[in-house]
């Protein structure tokens, strides 16, 4: 069972849950399962740019990010991308 | 019956009752920039036009006033398109269960289900004349939609102002004398900056337009345009247009110092009325900082039967009656205000 992190913007449009604990063997798969799926990605289906997704503490762009294998354990955070100034 | 302000700003969607003075709820949505915010007088679902940097952009509503909110189910552009929405801009209730929903690219949605589902107007997305049309600094926004019995307006920056008598099926350009000083041909047929456009409810024919290029009268539907600054106003550029509802040569503008600098004219926070069609205009500033280098947005001012209100990116709002005769701050420092619409609640 793993487990999907969001932030509090994205909590507030899944009726303030922050922690899911969701059956998936990619992170496709559970980020599909979200109640906000449609704030992940866009019309072509395609994750959205300036969202970053870690799976056990490592960037998942830098792997095969929504092919990316989750394990029983696995933790996935979403995390907006950094940028500063507004 | 009291006066409900849904202000839209960067850092969500506050709301402002009036009761004496005015009471401040918010921030509501947040995290989320709220391009436009309306009361639907229909049935007084709250429906803003909502953005985010990391999460797009959609349409959230409230049938309590902000207590609860839904969001809309997907709001794209097809595929065979090859474009992307990039933006909610405005939300205009139509007829019977219609509501219109403005956007960027250039773009027009309706739904008839209360903004759960959207659909996207093809007569605009396909129009003949797109491959000429370019963003503004705020990008390709649809901002401005009015329908008036039966015919429909929608402004874009930069296409033009357009008009469908066919229930949206096609659109007509309607920028005529308008200018274009950026463009190569400075009367093109499209490819105007319009800022906000407005019918005169009272005088349907009617419309108001405050442009790139200038502040623009048509008594004819969009025909022909005649040109208003040059008398009275510092600056023929500027976002912010309101009307009076009881007199059509009413409308108020305030005059930004040029397309570079988008701050008020003369550094001064003037708002500038004219009583006479657009002739002359008075600046109608008692109560206004004298000295300021504000700046309002397209969909920062509004206007009911009885005031004129606008808010600035300096998150103030500010409140006249018809008229303008003194301006009282209803309320400062909120994060930067996108929207001001007043509503009967």
């Amino acid at each position: 069972m793993a487990v999907v992190h969001l932030p509090g913007t994205l909590a507030a449009e899944a009726g303030g849950q922050k922690r899911f604990e969701l059956e998936a063997d990619t992170v496709g798969e559970a980020l599909r399962q979200l109640p906000m799926a449609n704030l992940l990605f866009d019309e072509e289906g395609e994750l959205r740019r300036l969202i970053n997704v870690y799976v056990d503490g490592v960037d998942a762009r830098g792997g095969r990010l929504l092919e990316e294998s989750l394990s029983e354990r696995s933790e996935v955070r979403v995390v907006g991308a950094v940028a500063g100034g507004s | 019956m009291a006066v409900l302000l849904p202000v839209g700003t960067r850092k969500g969607l506050f709301l402002l009752r009036s009761n004496g003075g005015w009471e401040v709820e918010g921030p509501l949505l947040s995290g989320w920039s709220v391009y436009h915010a309306i009361v639907d007088p229909r049935d007084g679902t709250l429906y803003a036009a909502t953005n985010n940097p990391f999460y797009g952009a959609t349409v959230h509503r409230s049938s309590d006033l902000g207590k609860s909110w839904e969001r809309a189910e997907e709001i794209g552009l097809p595929e065979d398109s090859g474009l992307k929405l990039n933006a909610t801009w405005h939300i205009e209730p139509g007829k019977d269960s219609e509501l219109w929903l403005g956007g960027d690219p250039g773009v027009l949605f309706r739904s008839d289900d209360g903004g759960l589902t959207w659909e996207v107007n093809r007569g605009l997305l396909e129009h003949p004349t797109r491959e000429r049309w370019q963003p503004g600094a705020g990008g390709m926004c649809c901002h401005s939609i009015q329908l008036v019995n039966g015919t429909m307006y929608i402004a874009i920056s930069a296409a033009g102002s357009f008009r469908s008598q066919d229930g949206g099926e096609t659109w007509q350009p309607i920028n005529k004398d308008v200018a274009a000083d950026f463009h190569p041909e400075t009367y093109p047929e499209v490819g105007q900056c319009v800022h906000k456009l407005l019918s005169h409810p009272a005088k349907p024919d009617r419309l108001w337009q405050q442009n790139h290029c200038g502040v623009y009268r048509s008594d004819d539907r969009g025909d022909n345009w005649d040109r208003l600054d040059g008398n009275g106003l510092p600056s023929g550029f500027g976002f912010g247009l309101a009307l009076d509802p009881d007199d059509p040569d009413v409308a108020y503008v305030i005059p930004e110092e040029s397309q570079e600098y988008h701050y008020t004219a003369e550094g001064r926070l003037g708002v500038y009325r004219t009583a006479d069609g657009g002739a002359s205009w008075e600046l109608a500033a008692n109560g206004l900082p004298e000295r300021a280098w504000a700046a309002v947005l397209r969909e920062g001012c509004t206007f009911d039967r009885g005031a004129v209100y606008f808010g600035t990116q300096s998150g103030s709002v500010w409140t006249a009656p018809q008229g303008a005769a003194n301006w009282t701050e209803a309320v400062r420092d909120l994060p930067p205000i996108l929207s001001v619409e007043a509503a009967d609640v």
